[in-house]
């Protein structure tokens, strides 16, 4: 076994543990160097690529009208499905009362806060116009997906810091009052972080209280991220999208995703750190039972979803399977299965659990099959549009060197912060560790009573605005006259006849009627002239048409009438206008309460708001505990 | 006479059906570098207030509820509605506002070729999905994109099912002309990168009482153009139908009416045809 160092506090850790010391506070070896510089290399390489897609746009990417999302989006679907495991899994195992997950729960709460960190950028990333990010906070609409994804996202954001740092404090407090000597920026950082801490009944009482609320209501909130993301895709028309599985789709592919990452980083963590005596076969072996049910849970949701696509060959949802399972796709979606799904089962099913190279491999092959599977989620789909694409060129998709290298500095920020996180804090909850080898487990029983967590249900009202109609004036007419000789002239009324109103054109020539001419009579509109009817005069020279009286009419509630007379043997063409009383259009209505309309239904704002409000509520409640834990007052002071 | 500057005079016989023959050529409107619509083929002004952003912008034309028509009988693919309608918007050559489609929709149907402008759908994906209300309907039924506050999400892009949107993934090259006008979501001058744009229904013709572009310049009269509040549609040489009727008679339709989307644009089924269809193997199929 190569000397390592392990973070162990003195005063709280375990008997056998020994005196060891913090990692950080040794030389780091080659190794970690290596490992260090090769990241921020990376990271350097992807922002270096960003600001070339600042400067040229987004052309800069492989995206085009067919293919309007790309890797980026596959990205923050990913990242948002790894930070909803581990903290769910930290919080479950929490209330089961599960006592194998102490040495696990940090770096599994650490993973959530990171991969959250790595996903809000990545969605900024895609935007268009990133500068205008703002926007959506004076300009939002509660009824745009995006809008919920960004409320819950913070919400996770907050919950996830707060659910990392609570546990830590006690630890916090070890490393305040640990005799090693750090940077006085650093025992500063360690001071404030440790919120007075000493150790007090009360405080204990305060903390346990304050960690099983938040194992709670962080339950609800973890499971409304990934369902959001969901429904940024479930909320479309697009066939593969437009599906009722989506969201738990997500939320199972996320916890399968999750966990193997956990199993990743906790592996590598004891490896590299030598936390062996902490962090067991046992320990790997539960994750990874726990990876294989999710997994095959996975499997299932994955059945159903292109089950009855499959089955029925429906028209939309039919080009996209071709797409997947034999067409351009077929290759990332195969061996998505494979690398995801089977091989995982097959390398833990060869090792029997025992190996952990076994079980680090699956949990590597689950996170790439997963990544996968989120491009196959985004990108086909788009490959196999509603309409046939026709008129923007060639549908292909293919991530250029920029996509790539902004993917790969994102995970490697990713790995970075996380070994930061690592060398700044201890990775194992001690204390939590030690408590439960004291079994001294304080459980407020006052707590019970915090359940809650309702999911955000929009529902749909639509107004109809009911216009007012008047009724039509006395008739009235205005004949106009033209210049006499061989132009006839032309005379407008209006008669009853049955019931119906007519406009009666009376063609005059030298003031005598005129007989057989041709009449039209045209109605002015908003766009053109249309054609009331066209009829020859009579004897005497009048000429009808039906002017119906509930015709729409101009804002004053006038209607044009234009009669024209075609040009005989001998007489030149006339025309003559009129206005006639009609019925006023009614105004349109201003636009309703509606998911389309800029103004949202109220029923939705209640509901995000109630969620909101109970969610940042239960937020608040804790942070209050912490408020009232750094208040109490002191022990034994150092 | 009738005012009607885009076409030949009225028929005498309002009931004949005559494609126009002859070269299908386009006029069509385009802005002076002072800011002046001037119509292409008469040079004669169109007096245009400028418009300005403001809240009328975002309830359109009062009192109207505008409606398409397309006859997919009349269509004979000649793309000259497209052409117009890019000239008119200074359209980079890699977009179409208002692309003609060459569809079949099962084997042993007829291909026929089809317009396909926005919709402005009454119950509209995009709107729905727009996080900053950058894209918004009117009460006037159109939809329009406001680019000084798209962000560039692209979500409207994903949740139009008809595809009618376009990005701007480059930053475009304006036409001198467009970058000269004040800004409007009614014009949708100058161009930005990183946001969204489309088909418009050329709200500033309509100011006019002028017909959209596309159906100002169609020479086979199949697109039709009007207000349903009056229920009448107007066509480029000026005939002028009653909306309810043109449908009953004509079996009119909404493409994908299914999808919930309730487009405003109806479609003529393609029957007693006056052009020779798309050839089979150049369409790519309706499903």
């Amino acid at each position: 076994m190569a000397t390592t160092e392990v973070a162990i506090l003195p005063s709280e850790a375990p008997a056998h543990a020994g005196d060891e010391l913090l990692v950080s506070t040794f030389a780091p070896r080659w190794s970690y160097r290596f490992w260090v510089w090769g990241l921020w290399l990376i990271v350097l390489a992807g922002l270096t690529a960003y600001i070339y897609q600042l400067r040229r746009g987004l052309a800069a990417t492989a995206m085009t009208n067919y293919f309007s999302w790309g890797i980026y989006i596959v990205n923050f679907v990913f990242f948002i499905g790894i930070s909803m495991a581990g903290t769910l899994i930290s919080a479950m195992l929490r209330l089961t009362g599960a006592t194998w997950r102490h040495p696990i729960t940090r770096l599994a709460e650490a993973i959530t806060l990171i991969a959250l960190l790595i996903a809000a950028p990545m969605i900024i990333i895609d935007m268009g116009r990133p500068e205008r990010l703002w926007k959506v906070l004076v300009y939002g609409r509660l009824q745009s997906p995006i809008v919920w994804d960004v409320l819950s996202l913070a919400t996770y954001m907050a919950y996830s810091a707060l659910y990392l740092y609570l546990p830590m404090i006690p630890d916090l407090a070890a490393l305040r009052d640990s005799p090693r000597s750090f940077t006085p920026a650093r025992r500063r950082l360690y001071r404030v972080l440790a919120a007075r801490w000493t150790g007090t009944p009360r405080q204990r009482q305060l903390l346990d209280r304050a960690i099983t609320i938040m194992s709670v209501a962080i339950i609800p909130v973890a499971i409304s991220i990934h369902t959001v993301t969901a429904w940024l895709f479930g909320m479309t028309l697009r066939p593969g999208w437009h599906s009722t599985i989506i969201g738990p789709d997500f939320v199972v592919g996320a916890l399968y995703s999750g966990v193997a990452a956990v199993i990743t980083a906790i592996a590598v963590f004891r490896w590299r750190l030598g936390l062996h005596q902490w962090i067991t076969l046992q320990h790997l072996r539960r994750l990874c039972l726990l990876m294989v049910i999710f997994g095959i849970a996975y499997a299932y949701f994955l059945l159903n979803e292109h089950a009855g696509s499959v089955y029925t060959r429906e028209g939309r949802e039919r080009r996209l399977g071709e797409l997947i399972f034999t067409g351009a796709y077929a290759i990332q979606f195969w061996t998505m299965v494979l690398l995801g799904l089977v091989a995982p089962v097959v390398v833990l099913a060869l090792t029997r659990m025992r190996s952990v190279g076994g079980i680090v491999t699956a949990s590597l092959l689950v996170n790439v099959g997963m990544w996968l599977k989120r491009y196959i989620i985004v990108v086909p789909t788009l490959a196999a549009p509603i309409m046939p694409p026709q008129w923007q060129g060639k549908i292909a998709y293919s991530p250029t060197l920029v996509e790539w290298l902004i993917t790969a500095g994102g995970f490697a920020a990713f790995a970075l912060m996380y070994t930061f996180f690592a060398r700044l804090f201890p990775v194992i909850s001690w204390w939590e560790l030690e408590e439960e080898e004291r079994e001294q487990l304080h459980r407020d029983p006052a707590v019970r009573s915090a359940s809650l967590a309702l999911a955000g249900i929009a529902a749909f009202v639509m107004l109809v605005g009911i216009g007012v109609r008047q009724a039509a004036a006395a008739d009235t007419t205005r004949p106009s006259t033209q210049a006499a000789g061989a132009t006839p002239l032309v005379a407008l009324a209006t008669a009853d006849e049955d019931g119906k109103r007519q406009v009666v054109a009376t063609v005059t020539l030298g003031g005598k009627p005129l007989e057989n001419a041709q009449v039209a009579f045209r109605l002015k509109r908003a766009f053109g002239f249309m054609l009331l009817g066209s009829d020859k005069t009579l004897d005497d020279g009048t000429a009808a048409a039906e002017l119906p009286r509930d015709l729409p009419a101009e804002a004053n509630g006038e209607v044009e009438v234009t009669a024209e007379v075609a040009a005989g043997p001998n007489y030149a063409a006339a025309e003559s206008t009129a206005l006639f009383p009609g019925t006023p259009s009614p105004a349109n209505a201003p636009l309703p309460r509606a998911l389309w309309a800029p103004h949202a239904p109220r029923s939705l704002i209640a509901a995000i708001g109630i969620t909101l409000a109970v969610s940042w509520g239960v937020f608040a409640y804790v942070l209050f505990q912490l408020f009232k834990l750094i208040r109490s007052p002191k022990g034994a002071v150092v | 006479m009738i005012d009607n500057p885009s076409g030949p005079a009225i028929n005498a016989d309002p009931q004949l059906r005559t494609p126009t023959t002859g070269p299908h050529e386009y006029t069509g409107c385009h802005r002076t570098a002072d800011g002046k619509l001037v119509d292409t083929a008469t040079g004669r002004l169109h007096s245009m207030p400028l418009t300005v952003l403001d809240t009328r912008v975002r309830k359109g034309a009062s009192g109207k509820k505008l409606v398409m028509v397309i006859d997919l009988a009349r269509c004979d693919g000649c793309g000259a509605c497209s052409r117009a309608c890019s000239k008119m918007h200074f359209i980079p050559p890699d977009r179409q506002y208002i692309p003609v489609l060459r569809m079949q929709d099962s084997e042993f149907t007829a291909p026929y070729f089809f317009p396909k402008p926005c919709y402005h759908c009454d119950n509209p994906p995009c709107t729905k999905v727009c996080p900053t209300d950058a894209t918004f309907k009117r009460e006037d039924g159109t939809v329009l994109i406001d680019t000084d506050r798209c962000i560039g999400c692209r979500f409207c892009v994903a949740a139009c099912p008809y595809g009618a949107r376009s990005f701007n993934w480059d930053p475009p090259k304006e036409a001198p002309e467009a970058l000269a006008m004040p800004y409007s979501p009614e014009t949708g001058f100058p161009r930005k990168v990183g946001t969204v744009e489309k088909c418009d229904f050329c709200p500033e013709m309509g100011g006019e009482g002028q017909l959209p572009a596309c159906a100002s310049n169609c020479p086979m009269d199949a697109i039709w153009y009007g207000d349903q509040n009056e229920d009448t549609v107007t066509v480029r040489s000026g005939r002028t139908e009653k909306l309810s009727k043109l449908l009953a008679d004509n079996g009119g339709y909404r493409h994908l009416e299914e999808l919930g989307t309730e487009p405003r644009v109806y479609y003529l089924p393609p029957k007693n045809r006056m052009y020779a269809p798309p050839a089979p193997e150049a369409t790519h199929g309706h499903h």
